[in-house]
């Protein structure tokens, strides 16, 4: 049996579920706090060597100006410290910078590949009820969006709001320590400029979002039109359709006009709001030079660390903003992440090796967790190993919510049902499933190969002549051989299309890979293929031999052979018996041999007809 | 979805060098609109001089003002600086609106131009390219191409202006240290180039891991039935993992790759600054340099970093926007295999004879779909195609409506090569039935007008119930007004099939063409689309290709279609008992039809009410 490898980086999300979301996203980080902080300490330290650059500025322009002598010694030895200084600074802001992004990207990247694991695997897990009422579109928008956004923000908004607090914090306090009141007159603008970057952020986000809604529905457009060219040829409609793109074109055009309105409002209003504060702070530090308050070498260094005081406020709007669609997110995949999974190794009973397949019901009933009725009644019956049981019956009659209870999709609401003797529900899930195998009449594949397709599942591996062998019992081999790649042909979109027919003979041959002791057939849509209909029975015979199988059906040709038919109505077992015992009655059972037969006449009659 | 992604990424991968004539076509796209370029252009322009003034003017605020303490210079400087910060914050948002609204407006005539060419296109240019990549030339590369113009052309000039204009200033102040200064941009640019490029490929590389992981996550919650069924969890989580692994490795690396980046640019220029210290300092000893000129190196120096990297990241994309450009002048310049010939006419009616005369027909070369087929069909004859899949049936169909014109031999209508007759006049008295409806999002009624647009609510709901789809129309909680979803999404294919013939029966053809569904409907549901069938031939030439022994046996004739050839044709009786290839298919198709409906009949019919 397959186990999941240790080596794989997986985190139990449903650790981090709290009601608040930042408290949530903090647990999240579990196992990465360290280089989390470290990628935001490194930020600082960038910071810090950044304003150290300017101070390093201002000793040298007033070394060079004779206002200051830090060294003792020549001028030009003083020089050369001060331009390896500046190298060294810039090598020290520069590794911290790299040394930042690269932890941070660590942390955010490793989070999120913990947290895909996570979901991947916790929806596979998750109850069939829950699928059943879970449309995949919205299941898949919530893994690959949402996810992004939780990645972005450890990777981006929080990284970078905190980098602006501690741009701002350093920079501020260079300044303090060149002048008090400079400082203070230096940032006079900054809750304005914070209040107008979250007001049009608000603004813009919400004009990016209408802007890319139609860009959807342009797509959308174009998809259709291009899918059914044939419609639109032959109604002669190209005038009409091209109307139709024009409009959404147009419109897309008008909704980008209006976004980038707001951007050209926003970054030059920002842009002299930030700029007079700046001009104020040059003439204010000015007038302080001229006076004497400073020296004129701190000049230039004010104005280098105004700038890094200043500017990235302009993005702290932004990032809040951001920050809030992180913890949309956040909510949005703790909704996933907080659904009860499908316990599948609890249970009591675990055979050494294959179970025997002998099964008994007693007073089995059934009714969904949402639904108001039973749906399976009071069914009884046993079955020895090795036996087929055909289950026979309309759609909605009960049958395959009745067998669907046997690898414990779902669970039985009263009586029970008893495997080996034991009762079923003393079984793990997982050790049941490994012992049943089913076979759809359209079975479900994978968009991978042919080879990969059948052995999903086998959980050991098998080699090619297994495979082949498998497959020629499956009456599949030839045409598998038929297609481009042999077993290597892809599945699906980008590769071949299989019929039904085909595609059930994959899953028989998986199926006699997987070799279980009990086999659900599920033939209860009739054929049209009938060319491969013959080839298909022998190879279903071929795959019932020596297993306890049940058979949902509802053509007499499918069950006439089986030990032991069950004919079912609205959930209850109305006719019990073997083929012969059953058309002996006057019943469901024989009106519907009597209708099978009844076509062969008709159709012989038809023909007599026009032979006349 | 993630398939017309890998679509996308993969010709993402392409580059071409740019040529001359690429390049025309690329500038002739913006000439409508050159007001608006020379527009952003000058004011990108002048933005990025301004800012090097800016620099200029604090210098002259610390040598005049505060070296001379001098508080009327100071006052002078501050004013000439505020001024221009008021020119320059109406220039930002000059080029901002300029450059963003013309791109947005050359994509739009992009995607204007390749839609409506792409409506003129034949079946056949369709046939030989997958929707996914028309879209992506519609969308993704329109996008490319257009921030090419606007952006990336912005980017260029700023970083060029920028970079001159720094220059000159440095020039004006000390030209030896302008030159070491101006030494390190070619290092800089072949740095940055290097970085951008190796990053794109990260970058892409990433995308294409994503692509991946939705294509996974999306089969295994589609065959999540599957997976249960067979235990497969661990595993799947094994093989998921290593794809996250991939996604790992390639953002990771693109992020660390970013981060050095930067650094790396930063620590060349520290040398420049460095060489400045020593010089500019051993300088000022012996001649004049003072803290203002400091202050403006450094300024300059900082100020050539952005240019330089926005430069190698234009250049690094600017390939894979030509190849873009390419892929949508090549589409542009393919001329439709199906168009009107320069002296075609209008066909009067399509209510004469159509005439098959030595029809061959291949959608590949050596790959012969129909062979000689010949077949005449009197006017208001209704037609039966049947044969297995493959054959030929809808072929027969795609060469009647002339979707495509065959390769050799004549279709005559009314005796006249239907190739001489204008497209619109053939198709325009034509109506079709798909096998599998396409129907467009909107409401029911906009679908069934897409038959005649001109019709009125009363025609529209008069042709829903001919076609015997009102009923079940008026039961849908909006009625006529319903939203259909995405490709009518939100109805069964019994229904589309049904608002489908209400649109062919509003349409008023000369000719009706229908592909049978094989997908088994409802009774009720058969019964009405038989129903409306027959309504929609009365006094029509009709094609079928027939599925349903109801359809088959009402048909004037039967014509059995295998391998590309006529094999049998003639009335049902006749073929009956003939015993041959329609014999068989009809026995088939008989016990099929008949166990679906007396399987039905059993279940309505319960044991106990016997």
């Amino acid at each position: 049996m397959a186990t999941v490898s240790p080596t794989i980086p997986y985190f139990d999300f449903r650790k981090a579920q709290t009601p608040k979301k930042l408290v949530g996203l903090w647990r999240m980080l579990e196992g990465y706090r360290l280089p989390y902080l470290l990628a935001n300490l490194s930020v600082g330290v960038s910071a810090l060597a950044k304003a150290t650059t300017y101070i390093l500025l201002w000793i040298f322009a007033d070394t060079v100006t004779g206002n200051f002598t830090p060294f003792a010694g020549t001028l030009s030895k003083t020089l050369i410290y001060l331009a390896f200084g500046f190298v060294g600074l810039s090598m020290v802001e520069g590794l911290f910078a790299f040394i930042s992004g690269r932890l941070a990207a660590y942390s955010a990247e490793g989070i999120t590949r913990r947290l895909r694991n996570f979901l991947f695997d916790h929806i596979q897990r998750l109850s069939f009820a829950y699928h059943s009422k879970t449309p995949t579109g919205d299941l898949i928008e919530r893994v690959t969006s949402d996810v992004d956004a939780i990645r972005s923000f450890f990777n981006e908004q929080a990284i970078g709001v905190g980098r602006i607090i501690l741009l701002f914090v350093v920079n501020f306090t260079a300044i303090w320590f060149i002048n008090h009141k400079l400082a203070l007159a230096s940032i006079i603008v900054i809750p304005v400029v914070l209040l107008v970057s979250l007001w049009f952020f608000k603004r813009i986000t919400k004009a990016y979002e209408a802007y890319q809604e139609q860009e959807a529905k342009l797509s959308t457009t174009l998809q259709e039109n291009l899918t059914g060219v044939r419609v639109v040829k032959a109604f002669a409609r190209q005038g009409f359709e091209k109307g139709k793109f024009e409009t959404d074109n147009w419109e897309k055009f008008r909704r980008g006009r209006k976004l980038l309105g707001m951007h050209s409002l926003f970054w030059p209003l920002s842009d002299i709001v930030c700029g007079f504060q700046m001009l104020g702070g040059f003439v204010y530090a000015a007038i302080l030079a001229i006076n004497g308050e400073i020296t004129i070498g701190t000049y230039p260094a004010y104005v280098g660390l105004v700038v890094w005081l200043i500017w990235p406020m302009r993005n702290l709007g932004r990032l809040i903003v951001n920050t809030s669609t992180g913890l949309v997110s956040y909510n949005r995949l703790m909704e996933i992440i907080k659904q009860e999974r499908e316990p599948l190794t609890e249970g009591r009973v675990r055979p050494e090796g294959p179970v025997r397949g002998e099964l008994a019901f007693e007073k089995v009933s059934f009714t969904y967790e949402d639904g108001e009725s039973e749906v399976v009644k009071d069914i009884s019956f046993r079955v020895q190993p090795g036996q087929a049981v055909a289950l026979l019956g309309s759609t909605g009659s009960g049958k395959t919510s009745l067998i669907k209870l046997l690898p414990r999709f779902h669970d039985y609401t009263d009586g029970r049902i008893l495997l080996d003797g034991e009762e079923l529900k003393d079984y793990p899930r997982e050790v049941l499933r490994k012992q049943i195998g089913t076979v759809e009449q359209e079975p479900f594949l994978f968009s991978r190969s042919i080879r990969d397709n059948i052995t999903y599942g086998v959980g050991r591996d098998v080699a090619q002549e297994e495979i082949e062998k498998a497959a020629k019992a499956a009456a599949v081999h030839e045409v598998i051989l038929g297609f481009p790649d042999g077993y290597n042909t892809l599945v699906g979109e980008k590769g071949v299309t299989l019929s039904g027919g085909q595609k059930q003979r994959v899953a028989i041959a998986r199926t006699l890979l997987k070799n279980p002791r009990i086999l659900i057939l599920d033939d209860s849509t009739s054929s049209v293929d009938t060319e491969t209909e013959a080839e298909i029975r022998s190879a279903l015979n071929t795959l019932m031999e020596n297993r306890t199988t049940f058979i949902i059906a509802h053509r007499i040709q499918s069950v006439m052979n089986a030990d032991l038919i069950l004919v079912l109505d609205k959930g209850e077992v109305v006719q019990m018996g073997r083929h012969e015992a059953l058309l002996a009655q006057d019943g469901m059972y024989r009106k519907i041999y009597e209708i099978q037969t009844r076509i062969d006449d008709e159709l012989e009659e038809e023909i007599q007809n026009y032979e006349l | 979805m993630s398939d017309n992604e890998l679509i996308e990424l993969e010709e993402e991968e392409h580059t071409s060098p740019l040529t001359a004539p690429t390049f025309k076509r690329i500038v002739g796209l913006l000439r409508p609109h050159w007001r608006w370029m020379v527009g952003f252009l000058l004011t990108i322009a002048a933005t990025a001089g301004l800012d090097s003034v800016f620099t200029y003017i604090n210098r002259g605020m610390i040598d005049q003002g505060i070296g001379h303490k001098s508080v009327d210079a100071l006052i002078r400087y501050a004013t000439y600086y505020g001024g221009l910060q008021i020119v320059q914050a109406a220039l930002v948002f000059g080029f901002i609106y300029l450059a963003g609204v013309l791109g947005e407006r050359v994509q739009y005539d992009l995607r204007r131009a390749l839609f409506n060419h792409l409506q003129d296109l034949s079946l056949s240019y369709y046939s030989q390219n997958a929707v996914g990549r028309l879209m992506a030339r519609v969308t993704s590369d329109t996008g490319r191409v257009s921030s090419l113009m606007t952006w990336g052309l912005l980017d260029v000039t700023w970083a060029i202006v920028s970079v001159i204009s720094s220059t000159i200033f440095m020039l004006i102040i000390n030209w030896r240290l302008a030159l070491i200064v101006f030494s390190s941009i070619p290092i800089l640019l072949v740095i940055a180039v290097n970085f951008r490029k190796k990053i794109l490929v990260e970058f892409r590389g990433a995308r294409r891991a994503n692509s991946k992981i939705t294509g996974e996550y999306n089969q295994n919650i589609q065959g999540v039935r599957v997976v249960k069924a067979l235990g497969r969890e661990d595993e799947n989580l094994n093989e998921f993992s290593a794809l996250t692994g991939n996604m790992f490795n390639a953002s990771y690396r693109a992020a660390w790759l970013s981060a050095l980046f930067l650094p790396t640019v930063q620590i060349v220029a520290a040398f420049a600054l460095g060489a400045i210290v020593w010089y500019g300092g051993t300088q000022s000893l012996t001649s004049s340099f003072s803290v203002g000129d400091i202050h403006a190196f450094v300024s300059y120096l900082t100020f050539m970093i952005w240019p330089v990297q926005d430069l190698a990241r234009v250049y690094a994309e600017m390939q894979h926007s030509i190849a873009s450009a390419e892929r949508i002048f090549k589409l542009l310049d393919t001329a439709p295999e199906v168009r009107d010939r320069p002296d075609a006419v209008a066909a009067e009616t399509l209510l004469g004879e159509i005439e098959f005369d030595h029809v061959d027909f291949y959608y590949e070369d050596r790959n012969p779909v129909l062979t000689d087929f010949s077949l005449k069909v009197r006017p208001g004859e209704m037609i039966a195609l049947v044969g297995p899949t493959g054959g030929g049936k809808s072929t027969i169909v795609n060469l009647l409506c002339r979707f495509f014109e065959p390769r050799n031999g004549v279709i005559r209508i009314n005796g006249r090569d239907y190739t001489g007759y204008t497209l619109e006049s053939i198709h325009s008295r034509i109506g079709i039935v798909l096998q599998t409806p396409h129907l467009f999002s909107g409401t029911v009624r906009e679908n069934i007008r897409y038959g005649r647009l001109a019709a009125s609510d009363e025609s529209v709901e008069e042709a829903a119930r001919i076609a015997g789809a009102h009923e079940f129309i008026t039961g849908l909680p909006k009625g006529y007004d319903e939203n259909v979803g995405e490709g009518g999404n939100l109805l069964s294919t019994g229904q589309k099939q049904l608002i489908s013939l209400a649109r062919a029966v509003l349409a008023r053809p000369e000719l009706f063409i229908m592909d049978e569904a094989t997908s088994s409907v409802d009774t009720l549901t058969e019964a009405l689309i038989q129903h409306g069938m027959e309504a929609l031939m009365k006094g029509r030439t009709s094609f079928v290709i027939a599925h349903r022994l109801s359809t088959i046996r009402r048909a004037d004739r039967i014509v059995v279609i295998e391998d590309g050839r006529i094999q049998e044709q003639g009335t049902h009786a006749e073929l009956l008992r003939q015993r041959g290839h329609y014999y068989r298919l009809y026995t088939q198709q008989f016990r099929y039809e008949a166990e679906v409906k007396y399987s039905a009949e059993a279940d309505l019919s319960p044991v106990a009410a016997d």
